[in-house]
C-alpha cells in the first residue's frame, strides 16, 4: 500500500462519562491515522471503545455524562474537538457521514424512507425539495432499492433493505469519510455478502474513506487495508490488515484469533476431540482499569514489568503493538 | 435414534394466511450426536426447536423420543418429558428472570419436579454452579449483575439440574464476544462428552456449528433442503442455497480465496406459500420446473440429502 494523504488523525483521545459507579474511561489515549481512499479495520470486544470513537469523530458523545477530556481530532486539516456545533452540523452528515449498527432503530418509523434521505440532502445543500427528491430516488436505486419504494415506511421493508437505507441516508451527501458501526451485525450472511459488496463498490465509485468498526475478523480480512485492535479505550495494535493476520503480535489479538472456530479445524480432529482457546477472564472494568497495560490481567505472557503502562512501538513498517514483550515473544501464531 | 421428527409442521395463522414456519421437517439424531440446524432469520429453525419440546403445538407430522411417540401427551406426560428434554435460549439477557437470584432460578426446576428432597435441593444448586463454572459466592447474585458469557452459564445451568438427555441449543452464544463464545463452547462440548447428551444446536453462524455437529441440517423458510454429515456438506454442500450460504461466510483469512455466490432477490413469504421450490426466485439455477413443482428430499450420496430437482445435474452426479 501506497501512503497518501492523512484524512483523519486522532491523538490521543480520552473520553471519559461520568456515572454513579464512577468514572468510565471509554478511550485511554487512542491514537490513529486514516488515509484518503483506505478502509480501516477497528476491532475489539462489547465495550472497548470501538464506538466512542466514531461518536467522538462525529462529536456525537452525549454530554453529559461523556465528555473528551484530552487529545485532538483532525480532519482535513481543522480541530474538530474545538469545533463550535454550527459548524460542525456542516460536517456532519455531509463531510462525514456513519452507518447505525442497527437498521431496525436507526431510521423513523413515521417517515418514509425516501422523505428520510431527502432530509439529509436538503439540511446540507442548498436546493429545491424537487431536487432533493431526485437526489434522494437516485441514491436509493444506488443502494439496490427500486426508486418506487420512495414513499414507503420502514417497516414495509426487509432487515436488509433498511439497512441499505441507512447506508442511503449516509451516502446521500457523498461523503468523504464514511464510519460503519457494525453495519451488517444485525443481518443474515448472505444479505450481509451482499451490502458488503455494496459497500466496497459504492466505496471505489466514490473514493470515500472507509472506518469499519466490526468484531467479526473475517469482515476485516475482506473489507480493510488496515486494522486498529482496541482493547479497554487503548489501541493495542495498529498495522495492515497482512500484518495482523500474518504476524499477529499482541497477545489479546493473538488470543481473539483463537477463540475462533475455524472452518478447517473441525476437518482434522475428531468432535470430541475439539476444543477452542477462549481468552481466560473477563474485559476488566472501565471504571476500574489496571494501571498498567490494561491487558495484562488476562494475558499468559504477564510479567512484573507489565505493571508499568506501555507505549505503542513499532515492530515491522506501520506494524505497532502496545506490548513490552514484543521483542520476545515470536510472532506469527504465538 | 433418540429423537425422531417424521414429516412435522407447525403453520401460524395470520390475517394475511397461514405462515408455514415449519413444513416437511424429517429427521433422527442418534443418542450423545449433536444435529446442527442452520439457516437464516425466519427460515423457522427456532420454530422446529419449539415444536420438538411441546413449547409450540405442532399442526401435523410425529415426534418420537425415546422410541416412544411423544407428538400427543397430556399434563403429566409432558412433565416427565421435560425432566428429559430441556432448552438453552439465545439472549441470555431476556431469558433471565430479572428478579431471581442465580441460585433461585437454577433451583427452580427442581422445586417444580420434586426431584430430589428439599434438603438436598440446596446442595444440587451449588453443584451445578460448580458444573458450568459458576463461582459459588454468585449464588445470591442478580442476573444484571453478571455479564453475558456468565448469564448464559446460568442457562446451560437451569437447562442441566434436571439431568436431561437432550437439549436444543437455540442460538446459545450468538449474543457473545468471541472470546467468551468459545468458553462457552467449550462448556457444552465438555458436558456432551461427560454425560453422554444429545443436542440440537440451532445457529446462523456455520464455523459454529460446523465445529460441533455430527450432522448438519439446513432450512429455508420452513423446509429443509439439505441434510448430511457435517464434513460432506461442507466439502460437498449439494444444494444451490447451501452453496451460497458457505460462500457466504467472511473467512478469517487475508489469503482467502473469494468466491461468493451472492443471491438476489429477496425472501419469498412463508405466507400461503406458492407450490414449488422456495428457493427458485433466489436461485442461479432455477428453472421452469422449479417455480412448479416441490422438491422432494432424496438421498443422493450416502447420508446426503437434498432437495432440488437438479442436485444431481448441477453437482455432476
Amino acid at each position: 500500500m501506497t501512503k497518501k494523504d492523512v484524512l483523519l488523525s486522532i491523538k490521543d483521545l480520552d473520553v471519559q462519562y461520568k456515572t454513579e459507579d464512577g468514572v468510565v474511561h471509554a478511550a485511554n489515549g487512542i491514537s490513529l491515522d486514516l488515509y484518503e481512499g483506505e478502509t480501516l479495520g477497528l476491532v475489539g470486544e462489547t465495550g472497548a471503545g470501538k464506538t466512542t470513537v466514531a461518536l467522538s469523530v462525529l462529536k456525537l458523545i452525549p454530554d453529559p455524562p461523556g465528555k473528551i477530556v484530552a487529545g485532538e481530532i483532525t480532519y482535513k486539516g481543522r480541530d474538530i474537538v474545538n469545533m463550535p456545533e454550527s459548524e460542525m452540523r456542516k460536517i456532519r452528515g455531509d463531510e462525514i457521514s456513519m452507518i447505525f449498527q442497527d437498521p431496525m432503530t436507526a431510521l423513523n418509523p413515521i417517515i418514509p424512507v425516501g422523505e428520510q434521505i431527502a432530509e439529509a440532502v436538503r439540511f446540507h445543500s442548498d436546493v429545491s425539495r424537487q431536487e432533493a427528491q431526485q437526489k434522494a430516488m437516485q441514491t436509493l436505486e444506488l443502494v439496490g432499492i427500486p426508486a418506487e419504494r420512495y414513499d414507503e415506511y420502514p417497516h414495509q421493508f426487509s432487515g436488509g433493505m433498511k439497512q441499505r437505507v441507512v447506508i442511503a441516508i449516509a451516502l446521500c451527501c457523498n461523503p468523504h469519510l464514511l464510519i460503519a458501526d457494525e453495519p451488517t451485525t444485525a443481518l443474515d450472511v448472505t444479505i450481509q455478502a451482499q451490502i458488503l459488496e455494496m459497500m466496497n463498490e459504492l466505496k471505489s465509485e466514490m473514493n470515500t474513506s472507509l472506518i469499519m468498526i466490526t468484531h467479526d475478523l473475517g469482515i476485516v480480512a475482506h473489507m480493510c487495508d488496515r486494522v486498529a485492535v482496541v482493547y479497554a479505550g487503548q489501541v493495542v495494535e495498529i498495522g495492515t490488515t497482512r500484518q495482523i493476520f500474518k504476524n499477529t503480535a499482541h497477545p489479546y489479538t493473538v488470543g481473539l484469533f483463537d477463540s475462533l472456530p475455524h472452518l478447517d479445524d473441525a476437518d482434522d480432529t475428531e468432535l470430541d476431540e475439539r476444543r477452542l482457546k477462549p481468552i481466560p477472564g473477563l474485559m476488566p472494568d472501565p471504571a476500574n482499569l489496571p494501571h498498567g497495560c490494561k491487558f495484562a490481567p488476562r494475558c499468559p505472557y504477564k510479567t512484573d514489568v507489565c505493571e508499568n503502562p506501555v507505549e505503542l512501538k513499532e515492530l515491522e513498517d506501520g506494524h505497532m503493538v502496545r506490548c513490552i514483550l514484543m521483542d520476545k515473544q515470536p510472532g506469527g501464531e504465538g | 435414534m433418540l429423537l425422531e421428527v417424521r414429516n412435522l409442521k407447525k403453520y401460524f395463522s395470520t390475517p394475511g394466511g397461514d405462515l408455514h414456519a415449519v413444513d416437511g421437517v424429517s429427521f433422527g439424531i442418534e443418542e450423545g450426536h449433536t444435529l446442527g440446524v442452520v439457516g437464516e432469520s425466519g427460515c423457522g429453525k427456532s420454530t422446529l426447536g419449539r415444536v420438538i419440546l411441546h413449547l409450540l403445538d405442532q399442526t401435523d407430522g410425529q415426534i418420537f423420543f425415546e422410541g416412544r411417540d411423544i407428538t400427543h401427551v397430556n399434563k403429566r406426560e409432558l412433565k416427565e418429558l421435560q425432566k428429559k428434554m430441556q432448552i438453552i435460549f439465545q439472549d441470555p439477557f431476556s431469558s433471565l428472570n430479572p428478579r431471581m437470584t442465580v441460585a433461585q432460578t437454577i433451583r427452580e426446576p427442581l422445586l417444580i419436579t420434586k426431584m430430589y428432597p428439599k434438603d438436598q435441593i440446596d446442595k444440587e444448586v451449588l453443584r451445578m454452579m460448580d458444573t458450568v463454572g459458576l463461582a459459588r459466592r454468585l449464588a445470591n447474585s442478580y442476573p444484571h449483575e453478571l455479564d453475558g458469557g456468565r448469564r448464559q452459564r446460568i442457562g446451560v445451568a437451569r437447562a442441566l439440574v434436571l439431568n436431561p438427555k437432550f437439549i436444543v441449543c437455540d442460538e446459545p452464544v450468538s449474543a457473545l464476544d468471541v472470546s467468551i463464545q468459545a468458553q462457552i463452547i467449550n462448556l457444552l462440548l465438555d458436558l456432551q462428552k461427560e454425560r453422554g447428551l444429545t443436542y440440537i444446536f440451532i445457529t446462523h453462524d456455520l464455523s459454529v456449528v460446523k465445529y460441533l455437529s455430527h450432522d448438519i441440517l439446513v432450512m429455508y423458510l420452513g423446509q429443509m433442503v439439505e441434510k448430511s454429515p457435517a464434513r460432506d456438506i461442507f466439502r460437498h454442500p449439494l444444494h444451490p442455497y447451501t452453496k451460497a450460504l458457505l460462500s457466504a461466510v467472511p473467512i478469517p483469512d487475508v489469503d482467502a480465496k473469494l468466491n461468493r455466490i451472492l443471491l438476489k432477490g429477496e425472501l419469498t413469504s412463508p405466507i400461503n406459500p406458492k407450490p414449488g421450490c422456495r428457493f427458485a426466485q433466489r436461485c442461479i439455477y432455477a428453472k421452469d420446473k422449479c417455480s412448479q413443482v416441490n422438491p422432494e428430499l432424496e438421498e443422493i450420496l450416502p447420508g446426503h440429502t437434498v432437495a432440488c430437482h437438479y442436485a444431481g445435474e448441477i453437482n455432476g452426479l
